[in-house]
């Protein structure tokens, strides 16, 4: 310490006054800065530690006080180790500096500071390995591992029939048989309840070909019959193209159905696929495609609009411009600051806002790109005009060039390369971004994403983190080529 | 002939760059300029082609005044004057031939140069002026790729472009290594032979003493001496830059020039 008369007096007292009030030791010693920083932070530390780890078991609930200690310890009572460690840091300090001169290293109070933080943060973020499912992980990931983009071209061969569910006390059902192009579908009995055995046959169809049998309810949602009801049941037909085969009316047929003694039409479907040859992409990867598109497009319209913006804009916010008389630089102070503060509201947020103003899809998509391009753009076209060399333009000048040729021979080549370069870098950001405002309802492929993921279609949201991974990349090199050209 | 009278420049902020100087320079002439930093070297050559424009004094060429001059005909009139830098000036992002044709802007017609279409007589002095500094090799490169040297020698072969009847040069040598130094000069001092007045600013007194037919001083924008190079002795050396000073040479060894 550079004081210029160290003030040498007892470690004992200097210690009791630190022991008495952190940093009262320090002050006494006319360290006020330390005493004062001490205190204060003994005091956070104390808070935070008092706020988070309030003791759960009160301590005379307990007959035996030993397992109420131990059981407040174990609750968070421990992070109280903390502030108690400083407090006694800050003893030794004040004793050690009142007796030698010399401050013990503030590493020790970092670290309990630390160890508080990172311990209490630890527990309040609720990070719980255990919580994780491998299971719930494959669910989701298995389907993934099929994306839903392109399949075989093949040919449906499909037979039904109607089946009464369930049979009605006055009604007669009606006969569960169907003929179609010399197609014949049958069920019996014409009616059963819930769960009961059915027989259902079908002749006409393609012989010794893999049929699907599926059953329609009469809302017309689709259920498996295999497995545990959650298994496509696959039958061959004969080498007659027939099949009879026993299936169980699915036992969620009736959901949401008001009336459960109401007999309903259920279908029950028979298809068969051939392949044709070739390749097809799914209706999926067309929806995958589309939305692509119009993400990237989007981009691309967002950056357009943002360029013209922000080129004037830049110029209001270039110090080296406005910086000269009070006026300008008020402008420039203003301009600045709306910059500032835009630019720290996310697109994503933006995106929220024109959904409610002019309404779902790629539009309010554009215009929140646009909005957050604009400002970001403008940031960093100002700092290029801020850092036009002055050089090149006196020495246009210096030939006898009028003003418009200074312009066009000293000042565009500087800043049209670094324009281009950011401009670019702007789009390949509004790509990735307009792929995530898509999931509040801006358009573009996120907003199929996020369909999707809800009602768990998992190949095709596979197949759009494939087309997104594509792009992406795609874009990222060749924004990243052509920037290192300009620059 | 250039004569300047009475040249004062006060700079907005209030620093005086130069205080009352007056001098005449003869066509011909290998004219150099010396002094400390900050001694108004660079404000006196920026105020002969007016770059800066003086507070007070007048400066007149072949009887037309400079310092009076309006707008087209300050434009007639820096044609006529090429200009060297000391960081050169170029445009680093662009070619190395289209930093040479810039020297041309002041004679192209003006819309015609915006779209960046050259008469081809203008492209072919071009090469020439890059043939001359011995860089024509270079032409389609950028400029930042270029060496010191080898950028300077674009700078000059710039001013060639302007077919100058004057040179200013800032300093064209305190950027580069001393060796470089003269083979820079080596071009100013041949366009000097052709007839082409020189007005050159100088750091390094054996430089002066190689090249410079008349010698100016400045110290805090004041002119202290005023003569033949061979008159800057060890007591006027001490004058002009302080007592403090010790003499550096670029070159110890004389180039081959």
């Amino acid at each position: 310490m550079k004081e210029s008369e160290p003030a040498r007096r007892s470690p004992l007292l200097a210690g009791a006054l630190s022991a008495l009030l952190p940093g009262l030791g320090h002050v006494s010693l006319r360290q006020w800065y330390r005493g004062v920083a001490i205190l204060l932070s003994f005091l956070v530390l104390t808070g935070i530690v008092a706020w988070y780890a309030e003791p759960l078991i009160s301590w005379d609930s307990s007959i035996y006080p030993l397992l109420a200690f131990l059981a407040w310890f174990k609750f968070g009572g421990f992070w109280y180790l903390a502030p108690a460690g400083m407090w006694l840091w800050n003893i030794w300090d004040a004793a050690s500096l009142a007796g030698c001169g010399r401050t013990r290293t503030i590493l020790i109070p970092l670290l309990f500071g630390m160890m508080a933080a990172y311990g209490i943060g630890w527990q309040l973020v609720e990070v719980d390995f255990s919580a994780a499912s491998l299971d719930r992980a494959m669910a989701i990931i298995r389907p993934m591992l099929y994306p839903d983009m392109v399949e075989e071209r093949r040919e449906l061969n499909r037979m039904w029939t109607y089946v009464s569910v369930p049979c009605s006390a006055t009604e007669t059902p009606p006969q569960a048989r169907r003929e179609e192009d010399g197609k014949v579908a049958s069920a019996t009995p014409d009616c059963a309840k819930l769960s009961e055995a059915l027989t259902v046959s079908v002749s006409g169809m393609w012989p010794d070909t893999d049929t699907i049998v599926w059953w329609e309810t009469a809302i017309g949602d689709d259920k498996p019959l295999g497995g545990n009801e959650n298994a496509p049941l696959i039958v061959r037909t004969d080498a007659t193209g027939s099949l009879t085969v026993v299936i169980h009316v699915p036992s969620t047929v009736m959901i949401a159905q008001p009336d459960p003694s109401l007999m309903l039409q259920h279908r029950v479907y028979f298809d068969q696929y051939r392949p044709l040859g070739g390749y097809q992409i799914t209706s999926n990867g067309g929806f995958v495609l589309k939305g692509m598109m119009e993400s990237v497009t989007m981009a691309l319209m967002a950056t357009t609009l943002s360029i013209l913006l922000a080129i004037p804009i830049s110029f209001l916010a270039a110090r080296n411009l406005m910086g000269g008389n009070p006026f300008t630089l008020f402008i420039y102070v203003i301009t600045r600051t709306i910059l500032n503060f835009v630019r720290s509201i996310e697109a994503l947020i933006l995106a929220i806002v024109f959904v409610i103003i002019v309404g779902l899809g790629p539009f309010a998509g554009v215009m929140a790109l646009a909005v957050h391009s604009v400002v970001a753009l403008a940031k960093l076209y100002s700092e290029v005009i801020e850092g036009i060399d002055p050089g090149p333009i006196e020495a246009v000048k210096a030939t006898g060039a009028n003003w418009l040729q200074v312009a066009r021979y000293g000042v565009i080549p500087q800043i049209v390369p670094p324009f281009t370069a950011f401009t670019i870098y702007r789009w390949d950001i509004n790509v990735r971004m307009s792929i995530i405002i898509g999931m509040v309802g801006g358009g573009g492929i996120g907003q199929y994403l996020i369909q999707w993921i809800q009602i768990n279609e998992m190949g095709a949201v596979g197949a759009a983190f494939i087309a997104i991974a594509v792009v992406v990349i795609t874009l990222d090199y060749l924004s990243a080529k052509v920037r290192e050209r300009l620059v | 002939m250039l004569r300047i009278q009475n040249l004062t420049k006060v700079y907005p902020n209030g620093t005086q760059a130069l205080k009352d100087v007056s001098f005449e320079v003869k066509d011909g002439e290998f004219l150099v300029v010396i002094g400390l930093s900050g001694s108004g070297k660079s404000t006196l050559l920026r105020c002969i082609n007016r770059l800066i424009d003086p507070t007070e004094g007048k400066i007149t060429w072949d009887d037309i005044d400079i310092t009076a001059a309006p707008p087209a005909e300050l434009r007639r009139i820096r044609r006529q004057i090429g200009m060297v830098f000391q960081q050169f000036n170029l445009v680093k992002r662009s070619s190395v031939m289209t930093n040479v044709m810039n020297g041309r802007l002041g004679y192209a017609n003006p819309w015609l140069s915006l779209l960046g279409i050259w008469p081809p007589t203008d492209k072919q002095r071009a090469v020439k002026a890059l043939e001359r500094v011995g860089i024509a090799d270079k032409a389609s490169s950028r400029a930042d790729a270029l060496s010191g040297g080898q950028q300077q020698r674009v700078g000059i072969a710039r001013a060639l472009m302007q077919e100058p009847r004057l040179v200013l040069a800032d300093e064209p040598v305190a950027s580069l290594d001393p060796v470089l130094s003269h083979s820079i000069l080596h071009y100013l001092e041949q366009l000097n032979k052709e007839g082409m007045t020189v007005i050159c600013s100088l750091h390094f007194l054996d430089l002066v003493h190689r090249y410079a037919t008349r010698v100016i001083a400045l110290k805090d924008g004041i002119k202290v001496f005023e003569g033949l190079p061979a008159e800057i002795d060890r007591a006027k050396f001490k004058e002009i830059y302080g007592e403090e000073a010790q003499e550096v040479r670029a070159t110890t060894v004389e180039a081959s020039a």
